[in-house]
């Protein structure tokens, strides 16, 4: 660059100076601390840190913890179970791309538990699962005398109602990408589909969806990040209970480290929560890269 | 496929293909009606069981409308309800949610606004490096880098404080935001930066007198962004909070989990609204802002 008159180190370099808060943030409180996690978790590290090197001892106490397990099969479950978001919000995003009046309305139904705290999420969904005064009285009062849908309170169902919490939560969401999926199609592919006279469920099954195979895999990774996310959830409507039946490894890496006060194992825990999401970025990187070698 | 292009304009626009069919237009109005009633029923039932006594609550009917509605559980959820702390309400944590509101907001679009534009607009030595780095750091979850920012809160003495709190929702946010914004610049015609320079506007004066009165759409896409997200957190809050910085999340949270005595669902509801109220209102107002901010965190990666 040439030198105009005046300039001094700060002026010339301002570019490079300007990114360096960022740069900093990124290096010391992220890089930083997630390399802090993996030392620490390979130390023995109880209340108070102590650098005595114990190799892997902290990991395997973690995986012969059968919370820690239990933890994980959840969150196998809770992952699964949101991909109803996924498809719940494509075929709403199918109906309401068919030019149908009143779109906007729809949307701003379907979207607004995306602008609400997940605490008030956990919070309503919990009193709508309340057993005496909530949905399941409500339909007992109709009549159904045996109708069972106290889901909060039983392990073997705990995780289907922070499910359904969860879709109703996100929905909205995944119906908003695949709009944008679905409207990002030519539309001379439309066109040839009316010339050749094929019917628009075909047309869907047979052209659409592959083509928007891109949105569903993004949409598919954006959705186990946040499943590998979820905290205040659990914390608003289960509190992890019962008996550890709803925690997700999210949740039992805080209270390892808050209640618990293991550095250890909450470092380990965090490590393989950093492995699971670095799995995932790296899947995400690999579509970006192919989605623009197709282009 | 080359098409006629009168014929074209006939059928390709609108850009989607009219559902000609009556049978499925119906089938579509009624799945979607009814699926706008489950997804509306939450909000409902809030609002509804905020307007009732605990006694009519009892009675089990949850849709019903109340019988004599009162602000009554609004009242007490925000002036008297107990926090396990104490028995002074909402009104707290809603003053500490605006106190690490607007610091972190400022923060976090100043940096991460000078540092998009640095990145799209100057040639940065690994500027695709920070990038990269960026997008790793924009996926990472909280709790692996909780702990050793905890520490590092404490050291500089911004641990407890609602400045602390606001601090650490300006670095969770600065990996999203300067991708946005690096995004979103890049898109400005390179003439219009090349010529600023021409007129001797180096860095700074560039992004005040250029990239600046081209951007208020991003600004306030961000804006929205950055208002729900730390007013909606939880977990920050929580951590990085104490007694006297807690948001109103984590005060509204302890309020519904404070044990002694019975459950007051209706003070819980009414809790619930005002604590979802101000987002709500924003995601209201802002329309298809709101949509752009969480597509556009979503997806520019």
């Amino acid at each position: 660059m040439a030198k105009v008159k005046g300039t001094s180190f700060v002026h010339r370099h301002a570019a490079s100076l300007a990114v360096v808060p960022v740069m900093l943030i990124a290096l010391v409180f992220y890089f930083g601390s997630a390399v802090w996690s993996m030392v620490m978790s390979m130390t023995a590290s109880k209340i108070f840190p102590d650098m005595t090197f114990v190799g892997m001892k902290q990991y395997i106490r973690l995986f012969s913890d059968a919370l820690w397990a239990l933890s994980l099969s959840n969150l196998g479950w809770y992952a699964l179970g949101s991909l109803g978001s996924l498809v719940l919000g494509f075929f709403l995003a199918v109906m309401l791309e068919s030019n149908l009046a009143g779109e906007r309305f729809f949307k701003t139904v379907f979207l607004y538990p995306m602008a609400v705290s997940l605490i008030i999420t956990g919070l309503v969904w919990q009193w709508l699962f309340n057993p005496s005064m909530g949905l399941q009285q409500f339909f007992r009062d109709l009549g159904l005398q045996d109708f069972d849908f106290n889901l909060v309170g039983k392990k073997e169902t705990v995780m289907w109602a922070l499910v359904i919490a969860s879709i109703w939560q996100s929905t909205g969401f995944y119906m908003v990408l695949s709009s944008a999926g679905i409207k990002g199609i030519d539309s001379e592919v439309w066109a040839a589909s009316r010339i050749d006279g094929i019917s628009k469920l075909r047309m869907y099954i047979e052209v659409i969806i592959p083509m928007m195979k891109f949105t569903f895999l993004t949409s598919f990774v954006l959705l186990s990040i946040g499943a590998v996310k979820a905290y205040d959830i659990i914390v608003a409507m289960t509190n992890g209970g019962p008996g550890g039946h709803s925690e997700l490894p999210s949740y039992y890496i805080v209270d390892m480290y808050v209640n618990r006060q293991n550095i250890g194992m909450g470092a380990a825990g965090s490590t393989i929560l950093l492995a699971l999401v670095l799995g995932f970025i790296l899947l995400f990187a690999a579509i970006n890269l192919l989605s623009k070698k197709k282009e | 496929m080359k098409i006629d292009p009168s014929i074209r304009s006939q059928m390709i626009l609108p850009n989607r293909v009219p559902s000609k069919n009556p049978v499925s237009k119906t089938v579509f109005y009624l799945l979607l009606s009814v699926f706008a009633v489950l997804f509306a029923m939450p909000l409902y039932v809030m609002i509804v069981t905020s307007l009732k006594s605990m006694d009519e609550i009892r009675m089990g009917h949850i849709f019903a409308l109340p019988i004599t509605p009162s602000f009554d559980a609004w009242d007490m959820a925000w002036n008297k309800a107990a926090s396990g702390f104490d028995n002074a309400g909402l009104k707290s944590g809603f003053w500490n949610s605006v106190i690490i509101l607007i610091p972190s907001l400022a923060m976090s679009v100043a940096f991460s606004s000078v540092c998009g534009y640095a990145l799209a607009c100057w040639n940065v030595k690994m500027g695709n490096f920070l990038l990269m780095a960026l997008l790793v750091c924009a996926f990472i979850p909280f709790q692996v880098i909780m702990y050793p920012l905890i520490k590092m809160s404490v050291a500089v003495k911004l641990y407890n404080t609602s400045f602390g709190v606001s601090v650490v929702h300006t670095v969770l946010a600065l990996p999203i935001l300067t991708m946005i914004f690096k995004n979103y610049f890049a898109s400005i015609p390179e003439e219009l930066i090349k010529a600023s320079r021409v007129d001797g506007g180096r860095f700074w004066g560039t992004f005040v007198y250029v990239v600046l009165p081209l951007s208020p759409n991003i600004m306030i896409v961000v804006a929205i962004m950055q208002i729900t997200g730390i007013w909606n957190d939880f977990l920050v809050g929580l951590t990085f909070g104490n007694v006297k910085a807690y948001p109103m999340t984590v005060n509204l949270n302890n309020i519904t989990q404070t044990q002694t005595g019975v459950r007051v669902y209706n003070v819980y509801m009414a809790a619930a609204m005002l604590t979802a109220i101000p987002p709500l209102l924003i995601y209201f107002f802002s329309g298809k802002m709101f949509i752009r901010g969480i597509t556009a965190g979503a997806l520019k990666g």
